[in-house]
């Protein structure tokens, strides 16, 4: 233990408090990303003391990575250095909350699962569904702008922010947008901070646009024997009169596994198209009758699926990234994203490419809105591995998309970029990256050319 | 700017059918929707991004203003010139580029009007969402520069959901492209932030949309009321029902009266509100929401309940609603429309506040609202001949601005800042957040002549709003 790191602590825990930082080992090593342990975790209890914390650190030059729920902390590149993890999880007061205005406004270390169960007495919820939802907070989820299989229908958090609350490196506190659901006074900052990874600033408040829950849900699913005959079908759905909650496509494998051993008697071993429709009785009925006729004309058949077991499997969809890791410790998750029309077109060619390698690939597709996790299970080493991916890569850029890493072992991620090539318009990021953060003091290395 | 020199030097990027310079050219290009400043030196028509660039180039090197326009019709004065430099027009750049139905994407050039896009996808059975009232008329690139609203904002967005991918041409002539047909493009969501920035980030000069699917079935209602406060509590019951309705529109008895004149739209003359609601989806959900909503109105002590029954009776309906602004034009020489926003569970208090406003200050106030997300257009009337009334018209617009922002609401919703509100912006944000956001625009717009006057306070102005002055329009 060095004097400068003491002293750092000391001066830290001025700032945040006693209680709220910790220098201990095995809660320093929960926080690592890619093999680099922090030298201390803070978790302000305010956003006074994040902005306090982040001016501190500027001043000293320390690295800040931040997180919630830390649920997508290895997300990104291997940061360039790291000294500080500063979790926003004490930071969960509701600043306002009225039901019939459909807003909200949370800390940012509130978890989902938390908010969910405020809004549920009220017949409302935020329509996320992402892995590690008891854990994963809003601050998390928006700086990562994550999104499940409800992206088909509600959106991502892009779609649901009216308003942030924002620690700078100059340790100000900023307001951007607003709470009501409508708002155009002045330039849309909060857009910059959905999707950023920490890089920016630290989102301490989130003000959000809530949704009615549906009245009933009900899980249809559609065997497609193949991608083509799943290309259809997804075809005939979207130009359909249905408008379903959620519409995903998984491999057979998958299918298999997230029904979590509780296989009902129509499993189909085939790829499938799942399908949830919500609303009254009368809509769901009309749902199924129209999947059957869709059904019909590409031969795929339709089997309905009982709301507990759905319910169930839906859930280990959204944790398509966690159980993977979970189960296979050198697996990879890829997100690809690409117009929709080449959903199907790019699978195959994903499917082909781990074939080549003798790779099992898991996956799950948003096949209604061109987004796409595929996982790689088996894989030998990073070599492997990165050949892999950049391949697959490959497909995606020829299929008009890209692709991300989000999750891969250290030593993979040594050898290639999470976020591929910089995207045109990466001359403008970087400057607003030295704008938020002059000294480059935020998840350094991490985001996109390395910002 | 030396005038002759410049002439000829934008004649040469632009040819001699794209640039006016005659006086009496250029006095046309002083207006917008909300008012009249000051002369521009130069019009420019460009018909390619290159011309654009090229025009930028010039401009910059001589650090002459460039005010983007699109169709003129913002009522914020983002398309006014308030130092003199050249008005862009996109008048020329207006083709629809690609039209890819089976990705739900369109690209189109900035010139391109609003409803010009949904009628060519139409008889595919798409549309695209975002439906200003000014929608016949106003183009994508402004209403991508003001992040434009309309009433189907309400359930699906504003111009910003609607936007994947942008061409900007930026101050130093650099043109980039940001996102494109994909969601989730890596990096920092540049499109988000040049949506909404009223043309003083970049120039945008071609759009990537996202396009929808036409519902099955549309049910326009329209409840009559003898009272406002129960028009506006069916608002906030609608909403407590679960109900997300395509379009929650509300006007009061004064507006719609001057709409019924001018549009003979079926409004009844001697009600005190009406509600213009509309559902869409599956059929069995609209029968459903419908029937609930009939029945949240019935509770909410309405006079009837009417339900379009054709297609033309819908879009009658519609047609007085869009064109109540000039029908109130019609009976005033001139009005204010103000774009602020409440909670919409404040509805009923804050059309009180307007009510004391207006007896305060002896004017006319017609009510017209996005009710369903709680976005206000007061529009008080006026004659601009008359400059006490025009002064007292300037304080009570300020005075229920104000009052939006204690309500923990904006100043506005869809119209934008422009040069109308931006000594405003204090009421809702703090020193800290307009510094940031000076910072961005000095970061991107380094010289400030892209649309400069816009936006952020200019601090000369001691937080005063500017009001129309002109014409009834």
């Amino acid at each position: 233990m060095t004097g400068v790191a003491g002293e750092v602590r000391a001066e830290l825990a001025g700032i945040v408090g006693e209680g709220q930082l910790t220098a201990e080992a095995p809660v320093r090593e929960s926080f690592a990303v890619d093999g680099r342990t922090p030298d201390c975790v803070v978790y302000p209890g305010s956003p006074e003391h994040v902005a306090q914390t982040l001016k501190y650190a500027a001043s000293r030059d320390l690295a800040v990575i931040a997180c919630g729920g830390a649920t997508r902390l290895g997300m990104g590149n291997p940061p360039g250095r790291y000294d500080i993890a500063l979790c926003t999880r004490k930071i969960t007061k509701v600043r306002y909350y009225e039901p019939s205005d459909l807003t909200a406004g949370v800390g940012a270390g509130m978890a989902l699962a938390g908010l969910q169960n405020l809004l549920k007495p009220d017949g409302l919820w935020l329509p996320l569904d992402l892995s590690g939802e008891g854990k994963a907070t809003l601050g998390g989820i928006v700086a990562t702008n994550a999104s499940g299989t409800l992206r088909h229908s509600y959106g991502a958090p892009r779609d649901m922010v009216v308003g942030m609350q924002v620690a700078t490196t100059e340790g100000k506190l900023i307001r951007t947008g607003g709470r009501v659901v409508k708002n155009v006074a002045g330039y849309d900052l909060g857009k910059l901070l959905i999707g950023s990874y920490g890089t920016l600033g630290v989102i301490t408040e989130v003000n959000l646009k809530l949704f009615p829950l549906p009245a009933e849900r009900q899980t249809f699913v559609l065997s497609t024997g193949t991608l083509g005959i799943a290309r259809d079908l997804r075809r005939s759905i979207l130009t359909s009169p249905i408008e379903p909650l959620r519409m995903i496509l998984l491999d057979a494998g998958t299918a298999g596994i997230v029904r979590s051993g509780r296989q009902p008697g129509w499993a189909t071993g085939e790829p499938e198209m799942w399908l949830e429709a919500g609303g009254s009785k009368p809509v769901i009925d009309r749902t199924r009758k129209e999947l059957e006729a869709l059904g019909r004309a590409v031969g795929a058949k339709v089997y309905t699926y009982e709301s507990e077991g759905a319910a169930r499997a839906w859930q280990t969809v959204s944790d398509f990234r966690d159980w993977i890791g979970k189960m296979y410790a050198e697996a990879v998750v890829l997100k690809g994203t690409m117009p929709i029309a080449n959903s199907e077109e790019f699978l195959s060619l994903a499917q082909q490419e781990a074939q080549n390698e003798k790779v099992r690939m898991a996956s799950v597709a948003v096949a209604g809105v061109g987004i796409l996790q595929l996982g790689l299970l088996g894989l030998q080493n990073a070599t492997q591995a990165a050949g892999l991916v950049s391949r697959i890569r490959k497909a995606a850029e020829k299929s008009g998309g890209a692709l991300a890493v989000t999750l891969a072992p250290a030593d993979v991620k040594l050898k290639l970029d999470a976020w591929g090539l910089p995207p045109t318009g990466f001359g403008l990021m970087r400057k607003l990256k030295e704008a938020w953060d002059p000294k480059g003091i935020l998840a350094p290395g991490r985001f996109v050319g390395s910002i | 700017m030396k005038p002759d020199t410049i002439i000829k030097e934008l004649t040469a990027i632009m040819g001699p059918e794209g640039v006016l310079s005659r006086p009496e050219d250029l006095m046309l290009y002083e207006y917008d929707g909300l008012s009249a400043l000051e002369t521009p030196e130069a019009v420019v028509f460009p018909t390619t991004t290159d011309q654009v660039v090229r025009m930028v180039r010039l401009a910059t090197a001589r650090n002459i203003p460039i005010i983007p326009r699109g169709a003129g019709t913002g009522l914020s004065g983002g398309a006014v010139v308030t130092q003199g430099g050249i008005v862009v027009s996109f008048a020329r750049m207006k083709k629809i580029l690609e039209i890819d139905l089976e990705n739900q994407r369109a690209r189109v050039q900035p010139g391109v009007v609003n409803t010009d896009l949904t009628l060519a996808v139409a008889d595919a059975g798409y549309y695209y969402a975002p439906d200003p009232s000014s929608q016949k008329a106003c183009t994508i690139g402004g209403n991508v520069a003001e992040n434009s609203g309309g009433p189907h904002t309400l359930a699906y967005g504003v111009t910003t959901n609607h936007v994947l991918g942008l061409e900007v041409v930026l101050p130093d002539g650099e043109v980039i492209r940001t996102g494109g047909k994909c969601w989730d493009l890596p990096g920092y969501d540049l499109t988000g932030l040049i949506v909404g920035s009223e043309g003083t980030l970049g120039i945008v000069t071609e759009i990537t949309v996202r396009l929808m699917r036409t519902p099955e079935t549309v049910e326009t209602m329209l409840a009559v009321y003898d009272r406002v406060i129960d028009a506006t509590r069916t608002v906030a019951a609608i909403t407590a029902q679960g109900i997300t309705p395509a379009a929650l529109e509300m006007m009061d008895g004064f507006t719609l009266r001057a709409v019924e004149q001018a549009t003979h739209a079926g409004y009844p003359m001697d009600s005190a509100a009406v509600l213009l609601i509309e559902v869409e989806g599956l059929r069995e959900a609209v029968k459903e929401q419908a029937e609930m909503i009939e029945a949240v109105c019935a509770r909410n002590q309405v006079r009837s309940v009417r339900r379009a029954k054709t297609a033309e009776e819908r879009a009658l309906l519609w047609k007085g609603r869009k064109n109540a602004f000039g029908a109130l034009g019609r009976i005033s020489p001139n009005y204010y429309v103000q774009d602020g926003v409440i909670p919409r569970t404040k509805l009923p208090e804050m059309l009180e506040y307007i009510e004391d406003v207006g007896r305060k200050y002896s004017l006319q106030i017609g009510n017209i609202f996005h009710a369903g997300d709680g976005n206000l257009h007061p529009l008080l009337m006026f004659d601009a001949r008359d400059h006490d009334q025009s002064q007292r018209v300037v304080k009570a617009a300020q005075e229920i601005m104000t009052r939006c922002a204690e309500l923990g609401g904006s100043i506005t919703g869809e119209h934008g800042v422009g040069v109308e509100k931006n000594e405003l912006m204090p009421l809702i944000f703090s020193e800290d957040d307009l510094e940031i956001q000076r910072q961005i625009k000095a970061l991107m717009n380094p010289t400030g002549s892209f649309n400069p006057g816009k936006v952020l306070p200019t601090g000369k102005m001691c937080g005063e709003i500017r009001v129309q002055v002109s014409t009834g329009g």
